[in-house]
């Protein structure tokens, strides 16, 4: 017997539930048919809810049935339901295309700069509407700062980078302010020691792990409440990755942290709860620890151990 | 049940291949260490020294397959990182193997007394030692089927059976002390029985053990210290026949119960 | 080695010599262009440095009070109508006492360019001391004359088929022998405006034109193409059949022959508009026409050369969209907007067509001095002078063209030396 062919068909299942977290009726851990993807991928279409603890009490961010469509004919993401939490680093995985970045971007209205790109359901921010008419995207962005794939310092100097939001949004009142603001950034950033004789030379003469960090402590110069990164350390090599982990790490205390990742072993070492997102569909939301050693959709297994599908 | 257990289906081949590897490493250990047990316990029963001999020869191999295995397991883990079942997969695979090598121990053990006890004569002993004999080599074959069919009903269901190997062990044991008290002669005897059927009965534990972590890789679930008739068992057993279920993270019923858990 | 090698192998060798066949026709394509620009810059360059010598006679002008009818002490008044052209005449008199006849006389006279007197009335009155004594100064000769001197009159030839006849040959002779006849570098060619004379004829009127109508041009067309080129890059909605039209529009403008503009500056600028003609005013606001799809074109393309990344960064940092362009974009994109902007205006600059629609090839004696006086432009002069019967306009025709070569190869220097100076890395 063969344990490649052998699936626990024999109509084992979960336990009863005793938590009303999650909705009722989802009908993808009960099948007793044969497991095929193609089967899994058409019961989520039908009921597209995530398995395990997307939502949450008091969250940070709070959407529901998020849906995105590009020029109206083609839906990025589907009915997406998940609560980000104070203070928390959650991970967002899954294949290419599949939508994570994509939502990542909703919660800071950055889809607004792309034409044909339109949002529906809700998005709370501490219970106010992202999306709303009177939310201005200035003041959102200025509260849920950004970290791009490309570390994209301004070809300006490495002072000017770190000053030009608080500049922007007239945080300081004089030199000596701004000064401070700079400082404290760069040091929270971790690359104060290594910049502070070479403030004046051009940001882009950095290293790219440095640039990277240079754009983390743009970004929390205007002191965000929330921080979205978006692959944050894809161009970067494994030590400039570590440094950028470690400093999400000690970031998390000030700022709820949200990073989409296509390193899986990434999202396990900084996360505390990992979001898997497949052809736009949101599959499972969990404990960092269960997902990566017992998740409970079969997608998430298939994507987190290199499977097919 | 949308658990995949499979080893198959990675894109990397050769990881496919690896796991396989490993996989039938443990099989081919499960194998050997079955002949082990069941040739001490023919040495034991028929009084055949020589085989012991070979018995207590053979323990080598046992040995050299578990390190043979661990060090393909540590590979993997620092080549492939592996995630969820595969993670599972090969903690159970290693865990397993420990136990297995003490199976091997004690049926190494068995076969030394085997060596020495060549006049052992008590038929009425002897009768109850085959018989817990053959409950233990029948809960090892049910044991390393279910692991190799990663079959986690059967497993718990050897799992729970453990506990009629302790009774038997306790039923022994008694018939052994009132023996003794009977015939102080037969003291030596008794004590090398008692040692035997010691053996046997760990080795029930063994087995227990592995079952636990066949059920650790399909279930993803830890139910070691878990008193299993009471607790697993119905969550098991409900399992089966509840069809819809809502996922949580830790199942109430698996809260580790300070009442129920064995010392 | 295997099949594979094998065959690779055996086709290694046509191979190489199709390369080496077409790196030489790249290279006789590049040897037969830059023939005929040595033969074009050759032919401009020989014929036009002439142009920029004139032949001098020096002449000892006495000036007493019997010739000019007026002495020392005169008013200005009086200076102007006094008998300069008397004081020339006489001094060649005295020079050549043996002419006596009137036709001689007049012959002689004809030795001089006709503006002579009038630089000896500027001379005399900078410097009104010099009334009654003689000055000894160098006057522009006639342009047959320079003509002649520069080589290009075939002494033999019988002298009813020449300009020069032997007796004026004779007196040339003369004057070179006593020294008093050379050519100089003619400062008055950058001095002077416009003339029927070839010798007097000066760039200065077309110079100045072309400044007046190129900052007409660069004020109009920079701002407006720039807004225009940020609007359709930065603001517009992608996927807009409307955008597209636009797109699509500026695209085939650039491609609109010239001359089309002219017409349109005519009947929109002039007639429905009443813009004065002749005037930079007018040919700034055709050129604008002309040169605003290029500086579109390229802006926009200087602006899409931005990465991404920085716009995002900007907006990510809660910066508006207008403050992304201004603080980000468009100081990044400016060294490729401003290099083509330079392309641009130096097209602008050796455009001519549009210009003769709207009556820019008028002939201009006053430099102008505004965008609303009339005026001419440098390549329009150019083709004014190309068409004149003297032969003495050839070598100006040719001095012009290096003139406003001159400032091409200047322009486009800058937009070069722009571009390496404000690239940036990122």
């Amino acid at each position: 017997m063969s344990f490649a062919t052998t699936s626990l068909d024999t109509g084992m299942t979960k336990q009863p539930h005793s938590s009303t977290e999650t909705a009722p009726g989802n009908m993808r851990r009960a099948t007793t048919a044969p497991l095929d993807i193609e089967t899994v991928v058409e019961e989520l279409k039908e009921l597209p809810q995530p398995v395990g603890m997307p939502l949450l009490d008091d969250p940070k961010y709070h959407t529901r049935d998020v849906s995105v469509f590009y020029n109206e004919t083609k839906q990025a993401i589907f009915n997406v339901d998940l609560d980000i939490g104070r203070n928390e680093v959650i991970a967002m995985i899954g294949p290419s295309g599949c939508g994570k970045s994509t939502y990542l971007r909703c919660l800071n209205r950055m889809n607004d700069t792309i034409s044909g790109c339109r949002v529906t359901g809700e998005l709370l921010l501490d219970g106010e509407d992202v999306y709303a008419r009177s939310q201005d995207p200035v003041l959102l962005r200025a509260r849920v700062g950004m970290v791009f794939q490309k570390p994209n310092p301004f070809p300006k100097s490495i002072y000017d980078n770190v000053a030009y939001g608080p500049r922007l949004h007239g945080l300081a009142n004089n030199r000596a302010e701004l000064d401070e603001i700079v400082e404290d950034s760069l040091t929270k950033a971790g690359l104060f020691k290594e910049v502070k004789d070479r403030l004046n030379l051009p940001g882009t003469g950095l290293s790219g792990g440095q640039q990277q960090r240079l754009c983390i402590a743009r970004a929390i110069a205007v002191s965000p409440e929330v921080i979205l990164m978006d692959e944050p350390t894809s161009a970067l090599d494994p030590i400039a990755t570590g440094i950028i982990e470690e400093l999400i790490d000690t970031l998390r205390q000030s700022f709820t942290i949200c990073i989409v990742t296509h390193s899986m072993q990434q999202a396990a070492r900084i996360s505390q709860r990992t979001a898997y997102f497949h052809m736009g569909y949101l599959v499972e939301v969990n404990d960092t620890n269960t997902v990566f050693t017992n998740p409970e959709h079969l997608l998430t297994e298939n994507y987190i151990t290199g499977r097919f599908g | 049940m949308n658990k995949s257990v499979e080893i198959g289906h990675h894109t990397s081949q050769q990881y496919n291949h690896e796991l396989e590897d490993v996989r039938n490493l443990l099989l081919q250990m499960g194998g050997l260490v079955e002949s082990q047990l069941a040739k001490a316990l023919k040495a034991l029963l028929e009084h055949d020294s020589e085989l012991g001999e070979e018995v207590a020869f053979s323990d080598y191999k046992v040995n050299q397959l578990e390190v043979e295995i661990d060090e393909q397991c540590a590979r993997i883990i620092a080549r492939r990182q592996p995630a969820a079942s595969d993670l599972r997969l090969l903690l159970s695979i290693i865990k397993s193997i420990t136990d297995l090598e003490r199976i091997g121990d004690e049926a190494e053990k068995i076969a030394r007394h085997a060596i020495r006890t060549n006049d052992l004569n008590s038929g009425k002993l002897n009768a109850s030692l085959r018989h817990l004999g053959d409950h233990v080599r029948e809960i090892l074959r049910e044991s390393l089927d279910a692991m190799a069919r990663m079959d986690s009903p059967q497993a718990l269901r050897v799992a729970r059976s453990d506990s009629q190997i302790d009774q038997e062990f306790d039923l022994l044991s008694r018939q052994l002390l009132t023996h003794m008290m009977e015939d102080p002669r037969t003291i030596q005897d008794s004590l090398n029985v008692t040692w035997c059927a010691r053996s046997l009965e760990r080795i029930g534990d063994h087995c227990k053990n592995i079952c636990e972590y066949v059920i650790y890789f399909v279930e993803g679930k830890d139910i070691r210290h878990i008193n299993l008739s009471r607790q697993a068992g119905k969550e098991i057993a409900a399992s089966q026949t509840a069809p819809e279920t809502v996922p949580q993270r830790l199942p109430a019923g698996l809260d580790p119960d300070p009442d129920s858990i064995q010392s | 080695m295997n099949k594979t090698t094998a065959t690779i192998r055996a086709g290694l060798a046509r191979r190489y010599a199709r390369e080496r066949r077409f790196r030489r026709f790249g290279l006789g394509a590049i040897i037969v262009s830059m023939l005929f620009l040595f033969i074009l810059l050759f032919t401009i360059f020989s014929q036009g440095v002439s142009g920029f010598s004139q032949t001098f006679i020096k002449l000892d002008v006495v000036l007493d009070e019997a010739t000019l009818g007026v002495g020392p002490g005169a008013t200005g008044e009086q200076l102007r109508n006094a008998g300069f052209a008397k004081a020339i005449s006489q001094s060649l008199y005295t020079l050549f006492p043996d002419v006596s006849s009137r036709s001689d006389k007049r012959n002689l006279r004809a030795l001089m360019s006709s503006n002579a007197p009038y630089r000896l009335m500027g001379i005399v009155m900078d410097d009104p001391s010099l009334l009654g004594q003689t000055y000894s100064g160098w006057f522009l000769a006639d342009d047959d004359i320079d003509t002649y001197l520069k080589g290009h009159v075939d002494r033999s030839l019988p002298e009813t088929d020449r300009r020069l006849k032997d007796q004026t040959l004779g007196w040339i002779d003369r004057l070179e022998a006593e020294g008093r006849i050379e050519k100089r570098f003619n400062t008055e060619f950058f001095t002077n405006n416009d003339s029927r004379e070839p010798e007097q004829a000066g760039i200065l009127g077309a110079l100045m034109g072309s400044f007046f109508t190129m900052l007409v041009t660069l004020l109009l067309s920079f701002p407006i193409g720039v807004a225009a080129a940020i609007y359709l890059e930065e603001f517009a909605p992608k996927d807009n059949w409307f955008v597209d039209l636009i797109e699509v529009n500026i695209n085939n403008l650039a491609a609109v022959p010239s001359i089309v503009f002219g017409l349109l500056g005519l009947a929109v600028f002039i007639q429905l508009f009443g813009v004065p003609r002749s005037t930079p005013l007018v040919g700034g606001l055709v050129l604008t026409l002309m040169t605003l799809p290029t500086i579109i074109i390229a802006s926009r393309a200087a602006l899409k050369a931005v990465p991404p990344s920085i716009r995002e960064a900007a907006l990510g940092m809660g910066a508006s969209r207008v403050q992304t362009v201004f603080h980000h974009t468009l100081p990044l994109a400016m060294p490729g907007i401003l290099t083509g902007t330079i392309i641009g205006m130096a097209q602008a600059l050796g455009e001519t067509a549009p210009l003769l629609m709207i009556g820019m090839i008028a002939f201009i004696l006053s430099t102008p001095e505004g965008i609303t006086d009339p005026a001419t432009v440098l390549p329009v002069q150019v083709f004014l002078w190309s068409d004149s019967p003297e032969r003495a306009f050839t070598e100006k025709t040719s001095a012009a063209i290096i003139v406003l070569l001159g400032f091409l190869i200047l322009m486009n220097l800058l937009a070069v030396l722009f571009r390496k100076k404000f690239e940036r890395r990122w």
